[in-house]
C-alpha cells in the first residue's frame, strides 16, 4: 500500500514536473521551425476548400503576412497595456502632412468610393451559403443557450491560452477575418472593450458555431459599445464563412477563441 | 491500485490538454470601411390619401436618410437598384439572403400609414442581415408637412443603434450668408437644417452681423451686430424673432457665447486697445469681469460643465489658447505647438477643445485635449476658420475661405464639416456665401 | 535613367523650397514691423496734404514712424479745425481669426487715437469703431493688398 503511495507519488510529480516545464518548451519545439511567409497563402491554396471566402489578391495578402512575420519572430509576446486615456495622435509633422495630404486630395474621395466598388465584385457570392449560414446561426443560438461552455470563459486570458497555431496559420486566420470585419468606427478609442467569440469549425472550414463568451454584458444596461462591438464582431465571424483553414491540424483549429479588439484601429 | 494511477495520470492529462486546447486569436485589425447599408423605400399602407401619395414621402424618407448617413462617413449606401425584395415585403421579414447577395450588412425598412385626425404614422426597422435579426424597430407620429424632421429623428436612431453614440441629424446650423462684393459685403443671419435645407433669414442685411451662436435649448442666438454702428452683442430669440441688446457696455463687445446652463453669455469688451473677457446674466444683467490683462483675450468658451473656459489671448506675443476656471482664475496656456491659435472651442463631450491654427500661412482646423496634449490637425487650406462642433462631438463644421483675384473676384466662403477622423470633408451646400456656422444641440432634447 | 534625373531634380527643388521657406521665415522674425505698407494707393486725403489713414506691420498695432508723421499731420489738421469730430476706423488684414481681428482693429485704433490725444487734441473729439478683418481696402488675396488692409483710418463725422 505505502509503496503503490509512494509510486503514484513520484509518478505524479514526474508528471507534473514534465508538463509545466517541458510541455511548453516541447511545444514551442514543435512551432520552432517558422515557415517563411511565401508558404502560408500556399497553405491556403493547397488545402481543398470548395470555395475560398473572399478571392484575396495574393500581393496584399503576401506583403502584409511578410511584415508580420519580420515583425514577430518570437511567439507572440502580451502586449502591455496602453492606458485606456492613451493619446492618439501623430508624432510628427510629417506623418500630418502626409495624412493632410491625402484628405486635402479630392480623387481620395474617388478612391475610396472606386475601393469599396472593387471589393464587391471580387467577392464571390453563393446564396446558398448564406441560407446555411442563417440555419447555423439559430443553431448556435440554441446550443448556446443550453450549454454555456465551461472551458472557455472570460478568465481565460490569452497568456493562458498558449495559441498552437504556427504564426502563419494564425495569421492567415487573423488576415481573413480582418476582411471580414467592419469596426464600427463610432466607438470609442479610450474604453477597453474586447469582445471573446468562440468559433467550432468543420475540416472544410466552415462554420458549426459561434458563440459570444461574454454573453451577459451584451445585454447589460450602460454596454452599448461592448453590444454593438459584439455585434460587429459576430457579422465579422458569420461574413468569413467559411474560413480558408489549414489543411492540417484540424483538432489544432477546430475550435478557436477570436478576441475582437478595435483600439489600436481606432486610435489610428 | 496500477489502475488507479494510470486513471488520475489520464485525468491529469486530460485537463492539461483542456486548458491549451482552445486557441485563442487577437484580431485587433479590421477594415474602416463604411458600413455597407441598404435602404429600402418606405411603402405606404392602405390608409394613404392620394394627396399624401403626392408627396412620394414613401421615397423621399428614406433618400434624406440615405443622405445623412452617408454625409456622416461611417455608412455606404448600396444603390436602390439592386434591391431584390418590395418594401413592404422586406419590412414584415426580410428574406436576409437577397439583402445579403448585395453585400448589405444592415437593412432599413419603412412603412407609413394615416392615423386619426390626419396624423402620419411612420415606422421604421432596422435589421442586421448577416446574423438574420431585427436589431430595433420605431414609430414616430406627425403631420404630413414634418416628413424632414421625421426623416433626420430616424437617421439618428439608425445612427445611434449602430455606432452606439448619439446621432446629429435632428439639429441646426445657423450662419452668416453673405453676399455682395468683397468690399461691400452684405452679410445677413441665416438658420437652417444640418444637411443644409430650409434656410431662413433671419435679419436684412441693413447692418453687419457677425458671429452668431445657438444657446443650449437652440431656441435663441446671441450674435455681434452693427446696429446704428455700434459693434455689439445682441440676443435673438428665433422663435418670436424679438431681439435684445445685451452688450451694452462703453464700447465694442463681441465674440460671444452662452454658458452650457444658457443663463450667461460671456463675450469680449474691447476698450482703449485692451479686450477683456466678460459674462452677464441674461436675466439679472449682473456683468462679471473675468480677465484682467492689457492683452487681447477673446474666443472664449465654456467647458460643458461650466467649470472652465478656454479663449485666446496674444499675452506672449502672439496668439495663443489659454484656459482658465470659470471664475477667472488659474488661467493656464495650454498650446504650444509652431502658429498661432485661436477659437477654441470645447467640444459637447468636453473632452476635446477644437482650434484655428495659422502656420507658415496656413490655415488648420484641429483638435487637442483640454490639457493642450495630443495636438491633432484634421484640414488645412489657405484659410479655414471657426469650428463649431456637432451636437455629438464628432464632427466639426467651420467656414473656409478661398482667395481672391487682384479685382477680388474669386473669393468667397463657404461651411465645410468634418469628421475626427479627418478623412470625411464635406461642403454643405448654401444657397449664398456663408460664414461663422454654429451647430445647435439636438432638437429633440430640450 | 530617366528616374534618376527626375530625381535629382525632385531633390533640388525641395533644398530650394527648405531654403525659401527658411529665408521667409526669417524675415517674419527678425524684422517683424517692416511689412507695413509705405505707398499712397488706396489713400484718401482728409485736407490737402493730409493722408486720412495710417498702416501696421501684421499683428501689430505699434505706430511706425510713418504712422506717426502722417498723424501728426492729421493732428495739425484738427487743431486747425476744432470743430471737427472724427472716428477712427481701425482694420485688419484677412489672415486671422475674425474676432481676433475685430479686437486688432480696435487696438490699431485706439493706438492712434491715442497718438492725436498726446498731440493735443481732446478724447471727445475722436470715436473709435474696429471692422476687423470685414471691410478691406484693397479685396485682392496678396501680400500687397493685407498691407493696404491693416489700417486704421481717420473719417469725418460732421
Amino acid at each position: 500500500m505505502q509503496k503503490s503511495l509512494k509510486i503514484s507519488f513520484i509518478a505524479h510529480f514526474i508528471i507534473l514536473t514534465i508538463s509545466s516545464i517541458t510541455l511548453p518548451f516541447l511545444m514551442g519545439r514543435v512551432q520552432a521551425p517558422l515557415v517563411i511567409s511565401v508558404d502560408l497563402v500556399q497553405i491556403g491554396d493547397r488545402t481543398n476548400i470548395p470555395y475560398a471566402p473572399k478571392v484575396s489578391d495574393g500581393e496584399k495578402t503576401d506583403k502584409k503576412i511578410k511584415d508580420r512575420v519580420v515583425t514577430e519572430q518570437a511567439p507572440p509576446k502580451i502586449v502591455p497595456k496602453e492606458k485606456p486615456d492613451a493619446v492618439p495622435l501623430p508624432e510628427n509633422i510629417k506623418k500630418i502632412k502626409e495624412l493632410l495630404e491625402k484628405r486635402q486630395n479630392p480623387v481620395k474621395v474617388e478612391d475610396l468610393t472606386k475601393q469599396t466598388s472593387e471589393f464587391e465584385k471580387k467577392e464571390i457570392f453563393d446564396p446558398n451559403k448564406i441560407s446555411a449560414l442563417i440555419d447555423k446561426s439559430k443553431k448556435d443560438n440554441s446550443e448556446a443557450n443550453n450549454k454555456p461552455s465551461l472551458e472557455a470563459t472570460q478568465s481565460q486570458q490569452k497568456n493562458v491560452v498558449t495559441s498552437k497555431l504556427t504564426i502563419t496559420q494564425e495569421d492567415a486566420i487573423k488576415a481573413q477575418i480582418f476582411k471580414c470585419w467592419n469596426i464600427p468606427i463610432g466607438l470609442p478609442y479610450n474604453e477597453n472593450l474586447t469582445v471573446r467569440i468562440k468559433i467550432k469549425l468543420n475540416p472544410d472550414g466552415s462554420l458549426v458555431s459561434s458563440e459570444i463568451l461574454d454573453q451577459a454584458r451584451m445585454n447589460t444596461a450602460g454596454q452599448t459599445y461592448y453590444k454593438i462591438l459584439a455585434e460587429s464582431a459576430l457579422r465579422a465571424v458569420k461574413l468569413c464563412n467559411p474560413l480558408k483553414v489549414p489543411s492540417t491540424d484540424y483538432e489544432k483549429w477546430k475550435e478557436m477563441q477570436l478576441n475582437f479588439d478595435a483600439k489600436e484601429m481606432l486610435k489610428g | 491500485m496500477k489502475y488507479k494511477i494510470l486513471k488520475i495520470i489520464f485525468i491529469f492529462f486530460l485537463l492539461t490538454q483542456k486548458t491549451f486546447a482552445l486557441v485563442s486569436v487577437d484580431i485587433t485589425r479590421g477594415n474602416l470601411d463604411p458600413l455597407p447599408i441598404a435602404i429600402s423605400n418606405f411603402y405606404l399602407d392602405t390608409t394613404i390619401t392620394e394627396n399624401i401619395k403626392k408627396l412620394s414621402i414613401e421615397n423621399k424618407i428614406p433618400e434624406l436618410i440615405q443622405n445623412n448617413l452617408t454625409r456622416s462617413g461611417l455608412f455606404f449606401a448600396l444603390e436602390k437598384k439592386s434591391f431584390i425584395q418590395k418594401p413592404d415585403i422586406a419590412h414584415n421579414r426580410p428574406r436576409f439572403e437577397d439583402w445579403a447577395f448585395i453585400k448589405s450588412q444592415v437593412l432599413v425598412t419603412g412603412k407609413i400609414s394615416l392615423e386619426k385626425e390626419g396624423r402620419l404614422k411612420v415606422e421604421f426597422k432596422l435589421w442586421d442581415i448577416v446574423s438574420a435579426t431585427e436589431l430595433s424597430a420605431l414609430a414616430f407620429y406627425t403631420s404630413p408637412d414634418n416628413w424632414r424632421r421625421v426623416s433626420h429623428l430616424i437617421s439618428d436612431k439608425i445612427y445611434e443603434r449602430l455606432t452606439g453614440e448619439k446621432g446629429y441629424f435632428d439639429s441646426r446650423i445657423i450662419y452668416v450668408a453673405e453676399t455682395g462684393p468683397k468690399v461691400d459685403r452684405k452679410k445677413r443671419l441665416a438658420v437652417m437644417d444640418q444637411d443644409g435645407y430650409g434656410v431662413k433669414y433671419l435679419t436684412l442685411g441693413n447692418e453687419l452681423v457677425l458671429t452668431p451662436r445657438f444657446s443650449p435649448t437652440s431656441q435663441f442666438v446671441t450674435y455681434m451686430s452693427y446696429y446704428k454702428n455700434l459693434p455689439r452683442v445682441y440676443l435673438l430669440n428665433i422663435e418670436t424673432g424679438i431681439q435684445d441688446l445685451v452688450g451694452d457696455f462703453p464700447g465694442m463687445t463681441f465674440a460671444p457665447r452662452f454658458s452650457p446652463d444658457g443663463k450667461k453669455i460671456i463675450m469680449s469688451f474691447a476698450q482703449d486697445g485692451n479686450s477683456d473677457i466678460y459674462t452677464m446674466d441674461i436675466k439679472t444683467r449682473i456683468v462679471e469681469k473675468l480677465t484682467d490683462h492689457p492683452s487681447i483675450d477673446t474666443s472664449p468658451s465654456y467647458s460643458p460643465d461650466g467649470l472652465q473656459i478656454a479663449f485666446n489671448s496674444d499675452r506672449s506675443g502672439f496668439q495663443q489658447i489659454y484656459i482658465m476656471k470659470s471664475d477667472g482664475s488659474n488661467v493656464k496656456r495650454i498650446s504650444f505647438g509652431e502658429g498661432l491659435y485661436g477659437t477654441p472651442v470645447w467640444s459637447p463631450r468636453g473632452d476635446l477643445i477644437a482650434f484655428t491654427k495659422l502656420y507658415k500661412n496656413k490655415f488648420y482646423i484641429g483638435v487637442m485635449r483640454s490639457d493642450g496634449s495630443g495636438e491633432r490637425l484634421l484640414t488645412e487650406n489657405y484659410y479655414q476658420e471657426a469650428p463649431s462642433w456637432a451636437p455629438n462631438g464628432r464632427v466639426l463644421i467651420f467656414y473656409r475661405e478661398t482667395p481672391s483675384d487682384v479685382t477680388g473676384k474669386g473669393g468667397g466662403a463657404k461651411l465645410w464639416s468634418i469628421d475626427l477622423t479627418g478623412y470625411n470633408e464635406r461642403l454643405i451646400l448654401t444657397e449664398t456665401d456663408a460664414s461663422d456656422p454654429s451647430w445647435s444641440g439636438l432638437l429633440s432634447v430640450k | 535613367m530617366l528616374l534618376n534625373k527626375l530625381n535629382k531634380i525632385i531633390l533640388a527643388l525641395t533644398v530650394t523650397l527648405f531654403l525659401g521657406a527658411c529665408a521667409t521665415q526669417q524675415k517674419a522674425t527678425t524684422t517683424p514691423t517692416d511689412d507695413a505698407y509705405t505707398g499712397t494707393e488706396t489713400v484718401k486725403y482728409l485736407a490737402d496734404g493730409v493722408p486720412d489713414r495710417v498702416f501696421f506691420a501684421t499683428n501689430k498695432s505699434d505706430l511706425t514712424s510713418a504712422a506717426s508723421a502722417t498723424l501728426a499731420k492729421q493732428a495739425a489738421y484738427l487743431k486747425a479745425n476744432p470743430n471737427l469730430n472724427v472716428v477712427l476706423e481701425g482694420h485688419a488684414d484677412e489672415r486671422g481669426t475674425r474676432e481676433y481681428n475685430l479686437a486688432l482693429g480696435e487696438r490699431r485704433a485706439t493706438a492712434a487715437k491715442n497718438y492725436l490725444i498726446s498731440n493735443g487734441i481732446a478724447a471727445n473729439r475722436i470715436k473709435v469703431i474696429s471692422y476687423g478683418k470685414e471691410k478691406p481696402a484693397n479685396p485682392a488675396s496678396n501680400a500687397l493688398a493685407w498691407s493696404q488692409n491693416r489700417r486704421a483710418v481717420t473719417v469725418k463725422t460732421n
